[in-house]
């Protein structure tokens, strides 16, 4: 067993150089991923151990490079994209929602993409509205795209490994201010996959359910460990992929606690906690419900520039706190 | 309030009524009731006199229940000489005891109190759905409950939370008695068990089924009759399924007949209605051996028990390896040792 | 129902070759015009892109490539699949709604692609497939392959900003690709007087650094001769060209198209500009073929096309089963 306790960042990259030795199709391509080591630092010196070819920097063309992936996985190669930000996905939209998701379906199924773009995405760092969004509802909702959202190091490395050997476009949102953080765990050394699309129970319960991916996992833990010294004991799940999403850890968990919070970063109208909580109120374990469903999320609205509006617009930790804790007292 | 006076029947003695059929009318100083049944079941003696005032607490009409679920049978087609008679129990049906329930038998069915206004939508009132399901299964009528929670809502608390019911509490006890004494039966019948592991992690209950039911029809000497121990030609399993009530045992006859799909349609169905106290009558007999799948908690019982007249007994267990394991207990009177080996083995072989 | 081997070379360069480019120009348009009597008979639903009239630019530009060679087309696609070698029966099933059409049924006129023959599909959006092409040309770069990549698009994906990404992309890192511009005057109603400030549209090239020619996209020679320029350039490893090949649609731009946006008289311009009559006279007057064997020709493509209506209207019906399977690709253990 390791003991490596590794950055996102680290991590990310490690899962990237072990897919690359491992396979000669896979290579990176993006905008300043090459010497200047990605914006955030993730692919950092990989264009030195493998080259400009398979660390291919781009010119500023998000359609064009997500296309030219796409062209690349229909020819047997299998790209890893890197778009700088989330917010800048919206320029590559026609080849992620209209070409990569729909080939496989559209043509056939003789054709498919194995492609993989990872994007960070999220506030907190006071780049506004235009460099902070979380978006995994617009590519959750395009059917034929898997949508990945690691919550630590250790589910990172992992997932992206098994999402690099999916044979499926797969999107992988990586929080930003979850790069320069080590996760609770070690992360293991070798090539070990997670298979997508399996939720994971960070931490068992029995009073309430809280739902979560990404940062929110993070900081719902904190809860959850603060207010199991009053005797509040929170379940807590990470779905990691929300599409395809695995409900049944879920509907078991409610099943259990009857109680039930999901808590995304992005704005609550259509985000997508809210195809959590319609599964759950389509299946069973809703008639278990002993409290309704609570829904912590984001503002409706842009994410403001200065910090102390950048605060108020996405879930704090003692949001988070205050709402657990409430669900739990008032409902009985 | 200690009295009221029975204006009407509704029901003559020797009537089939359903659950909620108005059976009698009675006046008190407040208001005139209907009086509904609490149960299926069928009228056999009216016990009160018309216009006469009617103590509460004292019987006015008698009725036989129906409690289906737990009325399983061990044989095949007639009772045992010495199996328990179908639990059948005298329900009396007696008027409301608004200020002072006097609780004469043990179970006392108490209609709504008789102020509140008559419930026209019963969304009306907001509880969370843990709560309402509590209060159906219970009887509990949501507007004689002080909602507690946030908005006015009703919480599992207000209703008792998740206590079993005097009636779940009462049913189980008598199912466990009655399953205790037909095992009681067979404890001196020579047996052995054996078991198995499986690796495939694709053994399903109702493949298990199917494919005991063909093994067994292979040996029509072990399917037999109660009444004199001689070959039926069917090939009845009885599935034990965990109700809330305890264990029901509905019989599947012939499962290796159907197809799949079928024969897993039928088994879905059947559990989700055994599970609320359910089985049709059609599934109650018939049996010639049982299944007992204990592998969703990861348990095995080694020795499954012998219903009586059954010649064969299975159970699936599981490890915490995912592996399953596959017992069976087999009456020595009928197999011999070699025989049941090889018994177990043709349905380890056809899964 | 197996795909027809690939002939390369000039159309002139021998009897066979003449044989395959009028045979192939034929096939285009009778399979579009079987395509039109089925729609307008109701036997087809959905909507249809002709390219009747057009037809020596795909057949030209495809008997320059090896069946190994890649390309992406457009919404206006029956051609090039059928240059490219599809099999006649499975494009009419697919247009059919058949389970043996190429995309069982699920894609339709325009979304037809076919592995076998290098086909990467048709697009429903305009200039969807140049940067997929460029992906294309960029895995044959990197893997050595040897092959080239040619992205089909009409004049209206030229003011797409996929295609500005795509060519500077293609010219910076040198690819294998030849972008392809089918110049058919309009992009939708829109025509290129209104849509360009250029004469030529080949003219883009240089803004990318890269070579552009305008060619005659009515006559099959000279399209086959800027394409295999252009194909040895990019095999060569010299980087990509932009051809437009300038030509003409008989037909409105889909079913419901009213032909408001221009004239008769410059439809029946065009109409005497046909790619089809324009090869025959080459090839009568070179004495390459003869009347009797051009005959045989357009006899052989009715009797193919009929053959493939034939099967494909005899052909299963797509059924919903399995469609929700067919999202993604299965992950093998």
């Amino acid at each position: 067993m390791s003991d490596r306790m590794l950055t996102m960042a680290e991590a990310v990259r490690e899962a990237m150089t072990i897919a690359m030795e491992e396979r000669e199709e896979v290579f990176i391509l993006g905008e300043d991923i090459g010497i200047y080591g990605g914006a955030f630092g993730v692919t950092g010196d990989l264009y030195h151990r493998f080259g400009p070819e398979r660390v291919l920097d781009t010119p500023i063309s998000e359609l064009g490079i997500v296309g030219a992936a796409v062209g690349a996985a229909l020819s047997g190669m299998r790209p890893i994209v890197e778009i700088q930000f989330s917010d800048f996905t919206a320029q590559a939209m026609d080849q992620i929602a209209n070409q990569a998701a729909k080939i496989h379906f559209m043509l056939g199924g003789a054709l498919h993409v194995p492609l993989v773009l990872r994007t960070p995405q999220g506030s907190g760092t006071g780049a506004a509205a235009q460099h902070s969004q979380n978006l995994e509802p617009w590519f959750a909702s395009v059917p034929g795209l898997k949508v990945v959202v690691p919550s630590n190091p250790a589910d990172a490395k992992g997932l992206l490994l098994a999402a690099i050997d999916d044979p499926n476009p797969v999107i992988f949102l990586e929080h930003k201010l979850l790069y320069k953080i080590p996760g609770r765990d070690p992360v293991p050394e070798g090539a070990t996959r997670i298979p997508l699309g399996v939720s994971k129970v960070v931490r068992t319960g029995k009073d309430l359910t809280i739902v979560a991916t990404g940062i929110m996992v993070n900081k719902s833990f904190e809860v959850a460990e603060k207010l199991s010294a009053e005797g509040i004991s929170i379940e807590l799940i990470d779905p990691r992929t929300i599409s395809p999403l695995d409900t049944a850890p879920i509907f078991e968990s409610v099943e259990k606690t009857g109680r039930l919070m999901v808590v995304q970063e992005g704005p609550s109208h259509a985000g997508y906690i809210n195809e959590v909580i319609a599964q759950v109120s389509g299946s069973a374990c809703f008639g278990n419900l002993i409290a309704p469903i609570k829904r912590l999320a984001g503002m409706n609205i842009p994410i403001p520039y200065a910090p102390q509006l950048e605060k108020v617009a996405v879930p704090q930790i003692a949001d988070i706190e205050a709402a657990a804790r409430e669900i739990v007292k008032n409902w009985r | 309030m200690e009295t009221g006076e029975l204006i009407l029947y509704h029901v003559k003695p020797g009537d089939r009524v359903k659950s909620g059929q108005v059976l009698f009318e009675v006046m008190t100083d407040k208001i005139d009731m209907e009086v509904e049944s609490p149960a299926d079941g069928v009228i056999e003696q009216l016990v009160g006199e018309i216009g006469v005032a009617i103590e509460i607490g004292k019987p006015v009409l008698i009725m036989q229940t129906d409690t289906e679920v737990m009325s399983f049978d061990f044989g095949g087609d007639a009772p045992l000489p010495d199996a328990p008679a179908p639990v059948i129990e005298p329900v009396a049906v007696q008027p409301a005891a608004i200020e002072t329930p006097v609780v004469a038998s043990p179970v006392v069915i108490a209609p709504a109190p008789v102020a509140l206004p008559p419930l026209t939508n019963p969304r009306e009132i907001r509880a969370v759905p843990k709560a309402r399901a509590i209060a159906e299964d219970r009887g509990i009528d949501l507007r004689t409950v002080a909602p507690t929670g946030p908005d006015h809502t009703i919480t599992v608390e207000d209703v008792g939370g998740n206590k079993l019911s005097e009636d779940q509490i009462k049913r189980q006890a008598a199912n466990k008695a009655l399953i205790a004494k037909g095992l009681e039966m067979t404890r001196s019948i020579p047996q052995i068990s054996f078991s198995r592991n499986v690796k495939s992690g694709s053994v399903e209950l109702t493949s298990v089924i199917s494919n005991w039911a063909r093994v067994l029809r292979t040996r029509p000497d072990l399917n037999i009759s109660p009444k004199d121990g001689s070959a039926v030609s069917h090939v009845g399993v009885a599935v034990i399924i965990e109700s809330k009530y305890g264990s029901a045992l509905p019989v599947f006859k012939d499962p290796d007949l159907q197809t799949v799909s079928e024969l897993a349609d039928l088994f879905m169905s059947t559990a989700k209605s055994a599970h609320n106290g359910k089985v049709p009558l059609a599934m109650l007999s018939g049996a010639t051996t049982a299944i007992f799948d204990l592998s969703k908690y990861k348990m095995n019982s080694s020795a499954p028990v012998l219903f009586p007249n059954q010649v064969t007994s299975l159970t699936i267990g599981e490890n915490f390896s995912g592996e399953k394991i596959i017992s069976l207990t087999i009456d020595l009177r009928y197999l011999d040792f070699y025989d049941g080996a090889q018994l177990l083995d043709s349905l380890i072989s056809a899964l | 129902m197996t795909a027809n081997p690939l002939l390369m070379g000039h159309p002139l360069s021998s009897p066979e070759h003449a044989k395959h480019a009028l045979l192939y120009m034929y096939r285009i348009r009778k399979f579009e015009e079987a395509v039109e009597d089925l729609f307008g008979r109701g036997m087809m639903h959905g909507t249809m892109h002709l390219s009747i009239g057009q037809e020596a630019g795909p057949t030209g530009a495809c008997l320059a490539l090896q069946i190994t060679d890649q390309i992406t087309s457009t919404h206006r696609g029956h051609g090039h699949c059928i240059a490219k070698g599809a099999d006649l029966t499975r494009m009419m099933a697919e247009l059919l709604g058949k389970k043996i059409g190429y995309c069982g049924g699920r894609g339709g006129s325009m979304h037809i692609a076919d592995a076998e023959t290098g086909n990467l599909g048709a697009n429903g959006v305009v200039g969807g497939g140049i940067p997929i092409a460029a992906g294309a040309a960029l895995a044959a770069k990197m893997r050595k392959s040897g092959t080239v990549a040619v992205s089909f698009f009409g004049d209206g994906a030229m003011n797409e900003g996929a295609f500005h990404e795509a060519a500077n992309m293609a010219a910076i890192w040198n690819l294998p690709l030849i972008l392809f511009c089918e110049n058919n005057k309009y992009g939708m109603s829109s025509s290129t007087e209104k849509a360009f400030k250029l004469e030529n549209l080949a003219d883009r090239g240089k803004g990318y650094g890269i070579p552009g020619v305008t060619v005659d996209g009515n006559d099959v020679v000279a399209v086959y001769e800027a394409a295999e320029a252009a194909v040895a350039r990019a095999r060569n490893g010299e980087g990509p060209t932009l051809i437009e090949s300038v030509t003409y649609r008989w037909k409105g731009h889909s079913r419901s198209d009213k032909n408001l946006y221009r004239t008769k008289e410059e439809i029946e311009e065009w109409k005497d500009k046909d790619p089809i009559p324009n090869f025959i006279h080459k090839v009568l007057d070179k004495g390459i073929l003869t009347q009797e064997q051009i005959e045989e020709i357009q006899k052989v493509s009715t009797e193919q096309i009929m053959q493939a209506v034939k099967e494909a209207a005899a052909a299963e019906s797509a059924t919903p089963d399995g469609l929700l399977e067919a999202v993604f690709k299965a992950v093998s253990a």
